[in-house]
């Protein structure tokens, strides 16, 4: 075949090897078989650890958010700059997100596990070796990872795949990459907003530019952080989130009025964590962002003033508010605000202040149109407006009201010559699963195939082999 | 209109009369599940309820007798793989009979029993379908190490910077975007390739640093291969481009596309202002052009020839306003009466349908109407505002004592003038300009230059007529002379009698000739004298009602008639004079 000839466009080119695909992030993990168009198993990365009995024991899943157990801490093995930081429980979370729901747990030993009647001298005792099977012994397994992860961490996760999970065949794949697929491009400058983290990602013929990934602690945490700021200073009366388990009844109050609820109340030894009243909160919290929170669409910051004169903050200001009722009955209208709150993604100077938060204050260089052209600098000039007219938006958080106007003005402002297209899926799951969309595409390409690290070669040449294939 | 209407107000059948029938037949066709008794009872019409029933149908038989083909999940091995990993894929089962498979898995177990000779998995050996896709770019073989020693020694590259380069030019297949981001050489060749390339090299290369040492080294590579005269064309070209790289022509370039990306809003603006400001004097430069060559055209357009009168009747006119509006309907062109100027001038107006010979009085009426309007509305102005006689000049405003029907050019009138009753004495005018150097047409026959014109001609006139006359009576003295030399050597020869004898014509000839002169002289300059007062004061009012048929083409042929005819004497009885004359030569 001739380089020069492409390939027939009507050619299909998908060849399903019921592979696994594993997009593991810092408040979700993402897994599901190649080929699907979302994953089927979208399980909390935190995990819950507590003592009962005298043994630590550990919750996976959605079953963390359920039982407030007594002295139950929750944690995350991911740390705040989306690299695992605890490999162990990062195993063991990952490995849970695919056997819960894709492969089924090993079949237990058919003579233990109660529902055989067999007298005991007939016990076989060879039947242990085959207990010995790995979860993932059949599927070959694709898994992302941010595109600033470092070498020993990529190195740690071929690791598990082999030698923990026994996967025959590997990839590991930069996630802004893979998003980039999902729109159907293979160069493209991926705008990714998740929960820790914003990142920038220039894809150039399906391969990261690594000089210009770009990430900043900007994420939905972040936001999540300045609506707490805005809550302690809330203007009738300072708003305290109580989660739904601390809430035993409540009454409808009028807006704005002091909440009337009758709260539970857990004797010290048997109240779980404070850790685990946070990720509580959170959910609250995500729920106020995706009910209220909204992006000034701009042209122009929230405080620059429009072109009639207005400020952009009064013309905001006479737009019909939004309502929000809080767990515990409290519930207010919420006006201008809730543009504030994420006004410092764009504009830093815009960010509420609050001594408390475990942010600190962002730098101008973390806002995302500094991101992009810290990113754009990093590239060659000659590939800089098509990647411009390539714009793709993913992660859950850019799912914020009018985030990706702002963002388009933005971009226009910040580079009026060339031509600036973003493309953003209307879909929610689309924007939300974006980078496991694509290595779903990805992972069930006829030509990928090629691609997979087996596990001879993996045993040929080391755990190193990663850099070398998955470039 | 459709069929169907003219059918209905003929009382015709309509069209589809038959299809009733057709549908009465398909009523009849007995549906399932009725007996034929049965619906012999039901009549015409069918009954409101569904009897029949619908059933499951199933597959259609066809498909009942096919087989169904199984899918299996069968293993395969890519031959672009080097390690022959075995992955599992579904695929449609070849029903063919092949010995059976030496391995089953489980899940097929119940499967067997029927089919189990003829289940065998794909074989392995059947190439993989997108096995064929796993292409590399073509790059020149690896120089050895004498080739390099001695070709491509390089001051700023050394040998393991250069074997790295071009590694890495290979595993990327000169995607020179890629190559640039991921070059990260250490000099001491630990290449322990960091993932955080965002640490700076020591020598930090740029992409044309790069591109220029590659091609450098492939090209003399391609020419160890094949030295240049032996190469393909191709190749030769390849080779062409890749010696004649230049490093700073396309750093220099970069720059400057930095320099484009990176412009402020206020330049984007004025470049865009620029642009369209471009496309505007381009786009009006078109439209002068056009404009231009399309006078041009009208200038050189050659006067017509047709005939005016019977358009100076209203009855004429209003059948005139009738054709020209059919025409106009037909041929669905712009309309003649709408055009685009708020007052058309004439001049420009009349050439447009030039083209065609029919068409062309076709501006008289609506000019006149026009000029009616236009009069109309200034006589609605007069009491608000009268012009002075300056301003009239200015404004090209005129008084008519009386105006004949029709519209005539100023030019054609001028023109008239420059044609004598005879071919020799138009040929004598015609002459006379010429030695003037004044062009037999005007080129701008405004008012005034007509007006001397009509001076200058006959002055013209009047001068021929006087050098004629001159011309003739010189001829006459020198014949007198002759005759009285000839008297006189008569009278020396028959000296004495017969010299009163001679006839007495000649003096009486030569009184006559005398007369003649005197009353062609005399008419002509008390013509001149008579015509001239009229016009300096009223505009050419009289020539203008003197050449009454002399319209927008007057037939020039025709005009010596009336020209010294003398202006002042012109009658009804001579302009339809005239106008049979013509008449008779469109005939022809």
């Amino acid at each position: 075949m001739n380089p020069s000839n492409p390939p027939q466009a009507a050619e299909y080119g998908g060849d399903e090897v019921s592979a696994i695909v594993l997009d593991p992030g810092y408040s979700t993990t993402r897994a599901g078989f190649a080929g699907e168009d979302a994953p089927k198993s979208l399980v909390p990365t935190y995990y819950g650890k507590y003592n009962a009995d005298g043994q630590e024991k550990l919750i996976f899943g959605d079953d963390v958010f359920v039982t407030p157990r007594p002295a139950l801490s929750v944690h995350n093995p991911v740390g705040k700059d989306g690299i695992v930081e605890d490999w162990d429980m990062a195993e063991k979370v990952w490995e849970y997100s695919f056997t819960s729901r894709l492969t089924g747990a090993k079949p237990g030993n058919p003579f233990q596990n109660g529902l055989n009647d067999i007298s005991n001298d007939e016990l076989p005792t060879e039947m242990e070796v085959e207990s010995d099977e790995k979860p993932l012994a059949d599927s070959p397994l694709l898994m992302t990872e941010p595109g600033w992860n470092p070498a020993k961490a990529r190195e740690k996760t071929i690791e598990i795949a082999m030698e923990k999970w026994g996967t025959p065949a590997f990839y590991l794949a930069r996630s802004g990459v893979l998003a980039a697929f999902a729109s159907g491009k293979a160069s493209a400058l991926v705008v990714d907003i998740g929960a820790s983290n914003i990142s920038i990602t220039p894809v150039h013929d399906g391969m990261i530019l690594k000089r210009g990934v770009q990430h900043s602690p900007l994420g939905g945490d972040y936001i999540s952080s300045q609506i707490r700021a805005l809550f302690k200073s809330n203007s009738p009366q300072p708003i305290t989130i109580t989660p739904h388990y601390l809430i035993s009844s409540k009454t409808a109050v009028e807006a704005g009025q002091a909440p009337q609820a009758k709260y539970k109340t857990f004797p010290a030894e048997k109240a779980p964590d404070a850790s685990y009243r946070s990720l509580l909160e959170e959910r609250t919290l995500s729920e106020f962002k995706e009910c209220v929170v909204q992006v000034w669409p701009g042209p122009n910051k929230l405080s620059a003033t429009g072109p009639t004169g207005v400020s952009n903050e009064e013309t905001a200001r006479t737009w019909p508010g939004r309502p929000f009722e809080f767990p515990d009955g409290y519930n207010q209208v919420f006006g201008v605000d809730r543009f504030r709150v994420v006004e410092s993604l764009f504009d830093v100077k815009a960010a509420i202040p609050d001594p408390d938060s475990p942010f600190p204050a962002p730098t101008s260089s973390q806002t995302i149109p500094e991101l992009i052209k810290g990113a754009l600098s990093g590239v060659d000039v000659d590939i800089r407006p098509h990647l411009l007219a390539n714009v793709v938006v993913t992660g859950a958080s850019s799912l914020l009201y009018g985030f990706t106007d702002r963002l388009n003005h933005e971009l226009m402002q910040l580079f009026p010559g060339p031509r600036v297209r973003i493309s953003a899926p209307g879909n929610t799951a689309e924007r939300r699963f974006g980078s496991w969309i694509g290595g779903s595409i990805l992972a069930s390409l006829g030509t990928f195939h090629q691609m997979w690290i087996s596990k001879k070669e993996y045993e040929e040449h080391g755990p190193n082999i990663v850099e070398k294939r998955c470039k | 209109m459709a069929a169907a209407d003219v059918r209905d107000m003929l009382d015709l059948p309509a069209e589809g009369q038959p299809r009733p029938h057709k549908k009465q037949k398909v009523v009849e066709k007995r549906p399932e599940g009725i007996t034929r008794e049965l619906f012999a009872l039901l009549g015409e019409r069918a009954p409101p309820i569904a009897i029949n029933e619908n059933k499951y149908k199933g597959r259609p038989k066809l498909m009942n007798k096919l087989r169904v083909r199984p899918w299996r999940m069968s293993p395969f091995t890519n031959n672009a793989r080097s390690d022959g990993l075995v992955l599992k894929h579904w695929q449609r089962k070849h029903e063919s009979t092949r010995p059976p498979a030496p391995e089953r898995s489980q899940m097929e177990v119940d499967e067997n029993k029927e089919e189990g000779k003829e289940e065998a998995p794909k074989p392995l050996e059947q190439e993989y379908t997108f096995a064929k896709y796993n292409i590399k770019a073509r790059v020149p073989r690896r120089y050895t190490d004498e080739e390099y020693n001695r070709h491509l020694r390089s001051d700023d590259w050394t040998r393991e910077e250069t074997d790295y380069l071009v590694d890495l030019v290979t595993e990327y297949d000169l995607r020179w975007v890629v190559i640039a981001d991921r070059y990260d050489y250490q000099p001491r060749m630990e290449t322990e390739p960091d993932a955080n390339a965002l640490v700076p090299a020591k020598q930090y290369r740029t992409m044309e640093q790069m591109k220029a040492r590659y091609y450098y080294v492939a090209a003399t590579i391609l020419a160890f291969e094949h030295p240049p005269s032996e190469m393909s064309e191709a190749e030769f070209e390849l080779h062409e481009k890749m010696l004649k790289f230049d490093a700073d022509r396309e750093r220099d370039r970069k720059e400057l596309a930095a320099l484009q990306l990176n412009r402020t809003a206020d330049e984007v603006r004025e470049e865009a202002m620029l642009l369209e400001e471009l496309k505007r004097i381009t786009s009006n430069e078109q439209n002068f052009i056009s404009e231009r060559r399309e006078l041009y055209s009208r200038l050189e357009v050659p006067i017509s020839v047709g005939n005016t009168a019977m358009y100076q009747s209203s009855q004429g006119l209003s059948q005139l306003l009738q054709t020209l509006l059919q025409a106009d309907k037909t041929k669905k062109r712009r309309s003649i009466l709408g055009g685009e100027g708020a007052a058309p001038s004439p001049a420009g107006q009349t050439p447009t349908q030039a083209g065609a010979p029919g068409d062309t009085p076709g501006a008289a009426p609506s000019i006149s109407h026009k000029k009616g309007a236009a009069a109309a509305a200034r006589e609605a102005q007069q009491p608000v505002r009268t012009l002075s006689p300056a301003e009239e000049a200015r404004y090209g405003v005129q008084h008519h004592e009386r105006l004949t029907a029709g519209v005539q050019f100023r030019s054609d009138r001028a023109q008239k003038l420059t044609q004598a009753k005879s071919n020799v004495q138009t040929q004598k005018l015609a002459h006379a300009l010429a030695e003037l150097e004044i062009p037999v047409r005007l080129f701008m026959p405004t008012e005034r230059v007509c007006k001397d014109f009509e001076k200058l001609i006959q002055s013209v006139n009047l001068l021929l007529d006087t050098r004629k006359v001159a011309e003739k009576v010189e001829n006459e003295i020198r014949v007198l002379e002759s005759a009285k030399t000839e008297r006189e050597r008569k009278s020396k020869e028959a000296t004495a009698p017969g010299s009163s004898a001679p006839n007495p014509g000649h003096p009486e000839v030569k009184m006559e000739a005398e007369d003649g002169a005197a009353g062609v002289l005399a008419p002509s300059t008390g013509d001149a004298a008579a015509s001239a007062p009229p016009n300096s004061s009223q505009g050419g009012n009289a020539a203008d009602q003197a050449q009454g048929d002399g319209s927008v083409d007057a037939p020039t042929e025709e005009t010596p008639a009336k020209e010294v005819e003398g202006n002042h004497k012109r009658s009804a009885s001579v302009l339809s004079g005239v106008s049979d004359k013509s008449s008779k030569r469109q005939r022809r």
